[in-house]
């Protein structure tokens, strides 16, 4: 029997490469990560469309015509609605941070009642310039989050990159495929399947996380009255990336923009109630669809996943660490599965028929 | 009007496969859109005349489908040295047991010349059993027939 000798050496010499890429080229990689997420997302779309025999060229350039018009047509009504959210931010911000002053200040007296034999130590704390200093830094809110725009960049950046990758489609896998040496092609496909199938279900159910938890969350907080709705609820989508992060990011800003609004702490407990709810609706009605495609990985090694991607490359090191272990786990799979059959470790004679004479 | 909207949202190469694909006796129960499906699970790839598929012995993991070229299959003679038992044509497809068990090639496969394949990986067939069942169960039915017919052949030849 001839054995397929696999070039472990190139293998280890390509991984190296690839890992002294990400090191010194991470903001570069960024963007074409994001945008291959994107259009990652975004081709099963444009696969049900060359199902169907349509070109996929013209499908997805008029994909790209038909969101950008709606851009153009949802900005007027839109960037009126985030100007109006940014200046009532900065009227609003100052004056929570203030209310806020007047509850520790009435909470300082009350301790100081209950509390005699600590009043003097109580009453030493003083507040007066952390406060100062946080309406000052609440003041410079709406500035710091324009000072978010350059980011803006990468909402052009990334759908350009995506365009061209969602154009390509497949090719590319098929170009890496026919520079593969012949040999190996049948493990080159079975490695590329085990990433598709673990990597794309995950990221597909990100991405309806996030969507999700944002249009809900949205929807709930201005049902209970909540200011800055629309940023909140962008931030705990946002957050959501980094898997259970969303919801804990939305109870914590919005109870506390709740309560500080309303001036009471059951407003803050609808809140956290209304994240609660929300991920319990992701726990029962998503997660059971998206688990069900996607990669399963022990909690201890989700775990040490997010806490090395966060030590090595900060809050985008946690949100790409699930999909680096997804291709990781990938790797050990594909080679666990050549090895065992390489090394005939699973031979199918469980069919106990099979010595049975043709009949 | 309508020919030129036609021709600019609907890939003829695409049609052309499904084509080729439903002239194939493995598939040819499956409808037009089954085929877009298959087609979308399938990957190509061109091999130079000489160049090797997979040697006797090599663990099979896909079915090859041969579009277009020749490619020769031999197998080890007593002497060791490849004998040939078979030069695929167009529209031939070899390698199917691979799509059963995970077990070594019983013969070797060579381009002879310029040769266009296409590759089903066991994979992508368990995918399509999962999620497009009615194209798993009729590849796998068809399958089933070759082998039958296969073993009837070999079990009534004299011995």
């Amino acid at each position: 029997m001839s054995q397929q000798a696999f070039p472990w050496g190139a293998a280890l010499a390509i991984l190296v490469i690839v890992a002294l890429a990400v090191h010194f080229l991470l903001p570069v990689l960024i963007p074409f990560a994001l945008a291959f997420a994107v259009a990652y997302v975004a081709n099963p779309l444009a696969a049900a469309a060359e199902v169907r025999g349509l070109r996929r060229q013209s499908v997805v350039i008029l994909a790209y015509v038909l969101i950008i018009a709606m851009i153009v047509l949802l900005a007027g009504k839109l960037l009126p609605l985030l100007g109006r959210e940014l200046s009532s931010l900065q009227d609003e911000v100052p004056a929570y941070a203030a209310r806020l002053r007047l509850s520790w200040l009435e909470l300082q007296r009350r301790a100081v009642e209950r509390l005699p034999f600590a009043a003097e130590q109580i009453r030493h704390i003083d507040t007066t310039q952390a406060f100062g200093r946080l309406i000052e830094q609440a003041r410079n809110l709406p500035s710091y989050l324009l000072s978010f725009f350059p980011l803006l960049s990468l909402l052009f950046l990334i759908p350009f990159i995506s365009f061209f990758l969602l154009m390509d489609g497949p090719a590319s896998i098929e170009r890496m495929i026919q520079r593969c040496p012949s040999r190996y092609v049948e493990q080159a496909l079975h490695l590329v399947f085990e990433i598709d199938h673990s990597l794309g279900a995950y990221l597909r159910g990100l991405i309806v996380v996030a969507l999700a938890l944002t249009a809900a969350s949205f929807v709930g907080l201005s049902v209970l009255g909540v200011n800055q709705a629309f940023w909140i609820s962008v931030l705990s989508g946002v957050s959501s990336f980094v898997p259970y992060f969303g919801a804990i990011v939305g109870m914590i800003v919005g109870g506390l923009a709740a309560t500080l609004q309303f001036g009471s702490v059951a407003a803050g407990v609808k809140v956290v109630l209304l994240f609660l709810l929300l991920r319990l609706g992701d726990e029962m009605f998503l997660q059971p669809y998206i688990a069900k495609h996607s990669v399963h990985l022990h909690p201890l090694v989700f775990l040490f996943t997010f806490m090395t991607g966060g030590e090595l490359f900060g809050f985008i090191g946690l949100v790409f660490a699930v999909p680096v272990a997804c291709v990781v786990k990938a790797l050990i799979d594909v080679g666990w599965s050549w090895y065992s059959s390489e090394a005939q470790l699973r031979v199918c004679d469980d069919l106990d028929a099979s010595g049975v004479p043709f009949t | 009007m309508f020919k030129s909207l036609k021709k600019l949202f609907f890939d003829p190469s695409i049609q052309r496969k499904k084509a080729f694909l439903r002239s194939l006796v493995l598939f040819k129960d499956l409808r037009d859109r089954e085929l877009g499906h298959l087609a979308q699970s399938l990957h190509a790839r061109t091999y130079h005349s000489g160049e090797v598929l997979f040697l006797e012995g090599d663990i099979g993991r896909a079915l090859f489908i041969l579009e277009s070229g020749k490619v020769e299959l031999a197998r080890a003679g007593e002497d060791g040295k490849p004998q040939p038992v078979y030069t695929a044509q167009p529209g031939d497809f070899f390698g199917e047991m691979a799509l059963l068990e995970q077990l070594p090639r019983t013969a070797s496969a060579a381009a002879v010349e310029r040769s266009h394949l296409l590759l089903l990986y066991r994979s992508k067939l368990d995918a399509l059993l999962i999620h497009h069942p009615r194209i798993g169960a009729s590849i796998m039915a068809h399958l089933a027939q070759l082998l039958s017919a296969r073993l009837r052949r070999a079990s009534t030849r004299p011995a």
